[in-house]
Formats: structure tokens, sequence, C-alpha cells
């Protein structure tokens, strides 16, 4: 008498069924991984707003918002701010990331430049950014030097400390590989400890980067002409909620299309690619 | 092919924990003939390996001298090629531009230099492979690749510190019969640093056993070459071999 295994069930339960449909689905839009999650928070807010919990010109819901948003663009004043926010942070951001770069491989690389700079620039790092800013206008006044001085200070440290660790945490053996492969001292840092220290960089950028954004949204609040920053604060001294908070979701979603566009495809295209960091799934 | 040759050798280092001079190398003095293939041998912490990263190049030696071919040389150079333990490939490139890394070094242009890295991969049968970035590679053939790297470069001496040893065993062997055919065609000259004695009479024509900083015994192994551990593993010559270095590596 032989013994019979039972069958092994067929049918899909209803989970897996869902698990299945969310694969088939994100695979063929693939925006849906980054729309879905917002739902219940965008349908929780106009619910708050549709039953006027809140007075109404204190909590506006997401159609007035939408309609501010449409009027804005309309008149011109959303696109011209984003403009000068996003200008602003990118250069910034570029004057930064090409201090602490190099900065970055010095400390990493040389053990008196480490010893000599650390301290100072753990110092210095300390001081945040806003903690300039009465200094700074005192210095140079209400303008773009200020708001570019902020950025760049705030990029600045992430930066420079992931690359130190990055350069650090490259293996012994690779440098030395390079070096007896008869590469010069100098093309070890471009060959080896630069791309080796990218994914430590990846990460400074990432953080710097999200920290510029707030110092710029900051200093625009307090010395402002323009942008993003200025535009909520401006509302604030009209009384238009509904302004503030198109702001903020204006920060966020630029936020996140940054993220999207810039920085996780170039995460995607070398650490991730190299094997060095674990992909998401 | 060049000879590579120690002189007095000597290695000691502060311990500022301590507050000691330690001695890691005593006085090593060996020579490898041009073409030769000799393996060194001892218990970990007999300083085998201290001495092939002196020779490399990444240690500066405190006494004695490294010659290669008669001139002494200092730091790391592209003359003494190295295969790590640890492979060293660099993940961010390509195999084939890992292959290509030396001759790029050199200032090769780019398709000569794709040329020599295909022709060198070739030879450890990984054409397939060269597109392909290391973490895709298995073990065993990421250390073919280091191997291969090593080679196209065309040191004069190949220096490898124990390259096998984080490999599984199956693929061991035939990484250990492959270098034997690719040295039998290539007549590098090899110094290859283990703790395995049946690896290091294996692969070897010449088993330096050392012990505590000093060289306690040199035994040719006078087997042809290629080996393959098929003939080798009942062969009596072979076994009394490795008897006797297994013998004075216990004694060291």
């Amino acid at each position: 008498m032989s013994a019979t295994l039972p069958p092994v069930p067929i049918r899909p339960t209803a989970w897996q069924r869902v698990q299945r449909a969310w694969i088939r689905a994100t695979t063929a839009w693939p925006a849906l991984r980054s729309i879905l999650p917002f739902v219940p928070l965008l349908a929780a807010w106009w619910l708050t707003a549709a039953l006027e919990v809140f007075p109404k010109a204190f909590f506006p819901g997401p159609a007035d918002v939408v309609r501010t948003f449409v009027d804005l663009i309309h008149k011109g004043i959303l696109p011209e701010y984003l403009a000068d926010s996003v200008g602003r942070l990118a250069a910034g951001a570029a004057v930064g990331i090409a201090l602490a770069i190099p900065l970055g491989v010095l400390i990493g690389t040389s053990r008196r430049a480490h010893t000599a700079l650390w301290p100072v620039l753990l110092f210095f790092q300390a001081v945040g950014d806003i903690a300039w800013l009465p200094i700074l206008l005192v210095w140079f006044g209400f303008g773009l030097t200020t708001m570019t001085f902020v950025i760049v200070y705030t990029v600045l440290f992430p930066v420079v400390l992931n690359t130190v660790l990055g350069i650090r945490s490259v293996p012994t053996d690779l440098t030395r590989a390079a070096r007896s492969l008869g590469a010069s001292p100098a093309r070890v840092v471009w060959e080896v400890l630069l791309p080796g220290a990218l994914p430590n960089i990846m990460t400074g950028l990432r953080n710097g980067l999200g920290y510029g954004w707030r110092a710029l949204i900051a200093a625009e609040i307090i010395v402002g002409t323009s942008g993003i920053g200025f535009l909520m604060f401006d509302a604030r001294r009209a009384g238009s909620v509904v302004e503030i908070m198109l702001g903020m979701v204006v920060l966020g979603v630029l936020w996140y299309a940054v993220d999207a566009w810039v920085l996780a495809p170039i995460e995607r295209a070398t650490g991730q690619r190299w094997g060095m960091v674990t992909r998401d799934r | 092919m060049k000879s590579l040759t120690l002189e007095g050798l000597q290695k000691t280092y502060y311990d500022p924990y301590k507050g000691t001079q330690v001695t890691a190398v005593r006085d090593v003095s060996l020579r490898v003939e041009p073409g030769e293939f000799v393996s060194v041998v001892g218990p970990s912490g007999c300083g085998k390996t201290t001495i092939l990263n002196m020779i490399a190049g990444f240690l500066p030696h405190t006494g004695g001298r490294i010659l290669v071919d008669g001139t002494p040389v200092d730091g790391p150079g592209p003359d003494r090629g190295v295969v790590f333990q640890s492979f060293a490939l660099f993940p961010w490139k390509t195999v084939l531009d890992n292959v290509g890394f030396g001759p790029k070094m050199r200032g090769v242009p780019r398709a000569e230099r794709d040329r020599i890295a295909r022709e060198y991969l070739a030879l450890a049968g990984l054409a397939h492979a060269a597109d392909r970035y290391p973490a895709e590679l298995s073990g065993g053939m990421q250390q073919r690749v280091g191997v291969v790297r090593a080679l196209a470069n065309e040191p004069d001496v190949l220096l490898m510190d124990e390259p096998f040893a984080s490999v599984d065993a199956q693929t061991r062997l035939m990484l250990q019969e492959e270098l034997t055919r690719i040295w039998q065609q290539r007549r590098t000259t090899v110094l290859f640093i283990t703790h395995d004695v049946p690896e290091a009479v294996f692969l070897a024509s010449r088993v330096v056993v050392l012990s505590k900083g000093l060289v306690l015994d040199d035994v040719p192994v006078p087997l042809p070459h290629p080996r393959r551990w098929d003939e080798l593993v009942e062969d009596d010559a072979f076994k009394t071999l490795s008897a006797k270095v297994l013998a004075r590596v216990r004694s060291a």
C-alpha cells in the first residue's frame, strides 16, 4: 500500500491574487508605485476639508490648492519662483560639491590632513546653516550671496564626511592591485578611490541636497525676494493658507522628482550595477 | 623572464601598544630562477605574507635587499604582478577593463588593450565573460580574472598570495591545474605563498618551508608539468614529497 501525498492546492489565495495584480500593474505602469501611497493621504485631507472640521480659510482642501496652483502658473509667479529656488539650489550644490569632493579626497587619503582638519570640520558642522544667517546678514545683507553661502555650507559637510568615509572604506587590496599594475598615486585616486567611494558620495549628496533644499527655503523665508520659501512667507502675510499649502506640496513633490529622476538613476547605474550596494526590489 | 632574489631580507616593526620591536621576518635569503615556480609554505605567523608584501612593495623592508633581475626594487611596480587572496578586482570595471587595466596604465590605446585583454581571457577560458562585472561571476571565475589581469601586464615576476584559499574545494583543484598549464605555456617566474602543503608541492618546481621568519628547508619537486590531480593523487613521488614537506612544516 503506497501512501499518497495530499494534493498541492492549485488555486491561488485571494492575497496571492492581490500580490500578482500589484506586480503586474506596477510593471506595466511604474508610476503607480510613486502615486498609490499618496492616495490614502489625499483622501484623508480631502475628507477633513470637505467635512469642514476646521474653518475653510485655515484648512483648504486639495481642490483649492490645485485651483491656486493653476492660477499661479497662469500668472507666471510659480514657474518664476520655482526656477529661482531650483537655480539657487543647483548653483549652491555645484559649488558645494566642487569643494567637498576634493576636500574629502584629501582628508581621506592623508593622515596629516585628517588630523589637522577633522576636528575643525566637526566644529563647523555643528554650527548649522541657519546659525550662520545672523552674521551673514550683517556681512552680505539680504541677497544672493547670503543664500548661496548657506546652501554651499549645508551641502559641503555631508558630502565631505561621506567622501572621507567612502575613501577609507575602499579595501587596501584594491589600491595595492592598482599600484602593482602600474598606476601612479594620482591615478589610484581617479581609477580606484573615487569610484570605490561613489556609493558613499551618493549618500552624502542625497543628504546634502536634502539639507540644502530645506536650508534654502529657510533662507528664502528670511532674506528672500523670490522663490518658494518667499512665496509661502508672503502668503502668510496675506493670510492665504492655500498658497502656503501649495508651497509645501511643491517642496515635497520637487524633492521626490529630484530623487526619482536624478539620484536614484545614478545609484542604479553605479553602486547597484557593480554589486557594491544591494539593490532595492 | 627575470629572476627574483632576496638577500638577508628582514622586517621588524614597532608595536606602539607593547612599546617593543617585533620581528616578523628575521633573515630570509632566496633565489627564484628565471621561469621557475617556487612555493613558500609555512604555518600562519611565519612571515610569508609579510615577505610577499615587501617584494610587491606594499610594505618597506627594514633590512636586506630585494632584487628583480639584479636590480633593487623600491615601492610597487608593474614588474611584479600580484594575485590577491581577496581577488581585488575593481567592482566598477567590467572583466575586460579589469584585465586591460595594466596596459591602460602604460598608455596602451583602447583598441589595442582590449585585444590584449581578450587574448588573455581566452587563455583562461573566460572569453564569454568579458563584458560582465566581477560581482556577476563565481568566486572561481573571479580569481581566474585576477590571475589573467596580473599576467596581461606581462610582469617579470608573478607574486601569488594564497590566491585559491577562498574558493571552494572542487574549484580550487581546477584552478591549480589551470595554473600549472598556463605557467608551463608562459614560463613566468612565480612566487606562490600558501599554507596548503599539497597545493605547494602540486604547483611548484621548488618548495621553500618557512618558520618564524627563517627559511627552514628548500625542497625541489622534480615532477613533469603540466600536472593533473587525477594522475598525482596516487603518485608515489608526489606522496613522498608531500609527506616530507608536511613533516617539515609541522616541525616548524
